[in-house]
């Protein structure tokens, strides 16, 4: 086993010393020699018999060389016993310039030999368009469109050019295509957008349609170019040896290919805007408006702001689109105003363009916000259009002269910051002293606040109490015999001091009608010594009271037959019945 | 003798000052006219420290010390001078015009303050007891006249909701003059600190004229927030305090 082995490496060893030994050889080759600017060519170094000392590295002005990509690959001649072995590096090769360059022979040192390649030539065209025969004939596997709704334009019109990328159905995959070229003279980009991809059928072929629409606002007159706009393309396509065999249809990779398209040049013819029957207030507008305004408030003090909201709404540029000059208006203060662009759709071309001002009337004079008048150019139609709001009617008050005098003497002119404060006040006016506290913290002046509580609290207790009499009569009689006692004890003891003897008891007599009818709840004449036994309600009362009660009535009785009585005597009597019609009193009736 | 002597001086003082205070108000006038604005503020504190004060003396007060150019004692004066005439218009008028002259953010009043401040704290009070007294009195005269209810029903519930209003405004008020007050950087420029100490923490810096709410006071020292929330801790030395209403 050892020994065989010994054989297999003596035989390697051999045979790579007979390769080593073979002639090298060192080629350069472009894998074409024509592209178009922007495509890239191959460029090849491939080493046989060795490998390369140094590492050639090309370099040509007007050329780039990207990174070298290197394989190696061993063969081995069973006929020959020989092996050959090769190693090529691959640069690719793209132009900065339209020309022809000659890659310069190229010297490499292989196996010890000074190998030196042949000089290339490579010629780089402009790009060009495919013709419309090659278009149609369906050979083009991908081109690129473009084209404009019209060829005369005017100066601030803004045209949406179609750019459109036509890929064969035989394109696998295609990356995102890069714009090497885009000029466009008297042009301005603006916003692009993108479309939904669709189908068409050229020739016999069909082809799948990216639209890129472009927004461009034609800046100068005269004749303008457009394009050809230029773009690398990377695809994958079919590779050409495919059969009905499904398995190897499903493991094709395909082919890439790099490619440079590129658009025809289209010619356009900008007119400059007329100067005929162009209106005074045109401020460059170009499009199709429609304008609305507002203004806010309308009944104002002189110096008051008032908001002027000025809406144009349309297609077109609205970028480029201002208020036409407004610091002429005489009885006006016009602040700059400010603008905010609300666009719809992927381009901007249509939206709305606000402007918000604000305006201060000088005086009352300013009855109205004056007529608006707003012009733009409308390309379609090739006129000039004149768009007009109505004055709004203002209602400016002036600003009191009478309330105010002093400040409207040295005030500075309406609507100016004032330049400097106001002078002097020369009447000292009423003086009053600093720590004076406020009559808040009076707690007198906060006792006082207690009247008005009081006396609404006496009243509502006065009233209560009216109607509550009113409401009771027994009550009002009870206070009223209460009242009638009280001044008929006085004018009882008056009458003992006088000795009146039949006055006493005649007086007598009739307050005790009168206590004992309250207190019954009967009328006083009703009243005789009888009830004293008969009544229920004194069923209850003491019986002192009602002994009291009837030698009064016996003492009045017989007053009418022996009426003489001495003084102390009528006081004693007096006493008795003061004592007894208080205990009546307190009988419940 | 001496008691009444002294009742006299007593009842008789306020008349006493008055009187002096147009001769010296007039001086200090004329100083101002003669271009001499410290020395004629100088003369209107002079008259202020005596306990005397107006509205106009305040104003010519708070014009001497913008001239001076003492701007934040502009704006306490004027600010003083409309609690006490809170619908002057030269008083506002040169309190805006000072105001315009301050430097970095300051304390503003809202439109709601603004509308509060149309009436003097005593005239809220008046307005309010006033009310309040009148509905007690048409309550009262209800009571006593029961055939005249029906006619001041709509009186009475008139001014019993004018009393609601006038007494819950002058609540405010009175919350805010008694707990809410204002400071005015009447130094060149302040710094604020984090605490009521010399060497504190610096928490920011303010302008002469600068308006701060005062959350607090400790020692000679008043927190102060300014109009972006910041607060710090100043010297009373530096800041002018002013009663909220």
């Amino acid at each position: 086993m050892r020994f065989t082995s010994r054989i297999i490496l003596g035989f390697v060893a051999v045979a790579l010393f007979y390769g080593a030994a073979f002639a090298a050889s060192f080629t350069a080759t472009l894998d074409r020699d024509t592209i178009t600017l922007g495509e890239s060519a191959q460029l090849a170094l491939v080493f046989e018999g060795g490998q390369p000392d140094n590492m050639p590295a090309p370099s040509v002005p007007g050329l780039s060389f990207g990174r070298p990509n290197t394989t190696s690959s061993q063969n081995i001649n069973f006929n020959t016993g020989q092996i050959n072995s090769t190693i090529s590096i691959t640069y690719p090769v793209t132009a900065e310039r339209i020309g022809r360059f000659i890659i310069p022979a190229i010297t490499a040192d292989v196996g010890g030999q000074h190998l030196t390649s042949h000089p290339l030539r490579l010629n780089v065209e402009k790009p060009t368009a495919p013709s419309a025969t090659a278009i149609d004939s369906g050979d083009q596997i991908a081109f690129l469109k473009l084209s404009l709704p019209t060829d005369k334009v005017y100066v601030g019109q803004t045209v949406v050019a179609q750019l459109q990328i036509y890929l064969r159905n035989d394109v696998l995959r295609s990356s995102q295509p890069q714009f090497t070229g885009t000029p466009m003279e008297g042009f301005a980009l603006g916003k692009n957008g993108g479309g939904s991809q669709s189908q068409v059928q050229i020739g016999n072929r069909v082809y799948n349609v990216t639209p890129i629409p472009l927004a461009l606002t034609v800046v100068k007159s005269g004749p303008l170019t457009l394009g050809p706009f230029t773009a690398n393309l990377t695809i994958l396509v079919s590779s050409g040896n495919q059969n009905n065999n499904p398995f190897q249809q499903f493991f094709n990779q395909g082919e890439q290919r790099q490619l440079t398209l590129a658009t025809e040049t289209l010619h356009v013819q900008a007119l400059p805007l007329p100067t005929q029957d162009q209106p005074t207030n045109f401020t460059g507008a170009v499009g199709d408006f429609t304008i609305n305004s507002s203004v806010g408030p309308v009944s104002v003090a002189a110096g008051d702001p008032v908001t002027v909201r000025v809406q144009i709404s349309g297609h077109g540029s609205l970028d480029s689109v201002t208020l036409p000059d407004q610091t002429a208006l005489s009885g006006f203060k016009i602040f700059p105003p400010t603008t905010k662009i609300d666009v719809s759709g992927q381009l901007g071309l249509d939206g709305t363009k606000t402007f918000e001002e604000i305006v201060t009337p000088q005086n009352a004079e300013v009855h109205e916000w004056p007529p608006f008048s707003f012009s733009f150019f409308n390309p379609d139609d090739g006129k000039y259009h004149t768009l007009t709001q109505a004055a709004v009617p203002l209602t400016v008050k002036a600003v009191s002269a009478t309330t105010l005098p002093p400040l409207a003497k040295n005030a500075a002119p309406e609507n100016q910051m004032p330049a400097d404060i106001l002078p002097l006040k020369q009447n000292l006016g009423s003086v009053g002293r600093d720590s004076v506290e406020p009559l808040i913290a009076k707690p007198i002046f906060l006792a006082a606040q207690a009247v008005p509580v009081i006396a609404f609290l006496a009243a509502l207790i006065w009233r209560k109490r009216t109607d509550n009499l009113a409401n009771n009569p027994r009550l009002r009689r009870k206070m009223a015999v209460a009242q009638l006692v009280q001044s008929g004890l006085v004018d009882l003891k008056k009458f003992a001091m006088e000795n009146k003897s039949d006055e006493f008891f005649a007086l007598l007599f009739r307050l005790l009608q009168e206590q004992l009818g309250e207190r019954l709840d009967c009328p006083a004449s009703a009243i005789t010594e009888n009830v004293i036994e008969e009544h229920p309600v004194l069923r209850n009362a003491p019986k002192a009271t009602l002994e009291g009660m009837s030698e009064l009535f016996q003492l009045c009785n017989q007053a009418r037959y022996a009426p003489v009585r001495g003084t102390s005597e009528l006081n004693l009597v007096a006493q008795k019945f003061e004592k007894t019609i208080r205990e009546l009193q307190e009988v419940k009736a | 003798m001496k008691t009444i002597i002294l009742l006299g001086a007593l009842l008789f003082a306020g008349t006493i000052f008055a009187a002096d205070a147009p001769t010296d108000f007039a001086a200090a006038n004329k100083l101002y006219a003669e271009g001499k604005f410290p020395a004629a503020a100088a003369a209107y504190e002079t008259i202020l420290q005596t306990g005397a004060q107006s509205p106009a003396l305040l104003f010519n007060c708070g014009n001497a010390e913008f001239k001076a150019g003492n701007v934040g004692k502009a704006i306490a004066a004027f600010q003083r001078a409309e609690l006490l005439a809170p619908r002057d218009a030269e008083i506002r008028a040169n309190l805006d015009f000072v105001r315009n002259q301050v430097q970095g953010a300051t304390r503003r009043e809202n439109h709601w303050q603004n509308w509060l401040g149309t009436l003097t704290l005593n005239e809220w009070t008046g307005l309010a007891v006033g009310a309040f007294w009148s509905t007690f009195i048409l309550l009262a005269a209800k009571q006593l006249r029961p055939a005249l209810a029906p006619r001041l029903k709509n009186a009475t519930l008139t001014l019993l909701v004018l009393t609601i209003f006038s007494g819950a405004i002058l609540a405010v008020q009175t919350m805010n003059h008694f707990s809410s007050s204002t400071a005015v950087v009447i130094a060149a420029e302040a710094t604020a600190r984090s605490g009521p100490f010399d060497d504190a923490q610096n928490a920011f810096t303010t302008h002469n004229g600068a308006e701060l709410s005062v959350l607090g006071r400790h020692d000679g020292w008043v927190q102060v927030a300014d109009a972006t929330g910041k607060n710090g801790w100043m010297s009373v030395k530096q800041v002018a305090i002013l009663p909220g209403a």
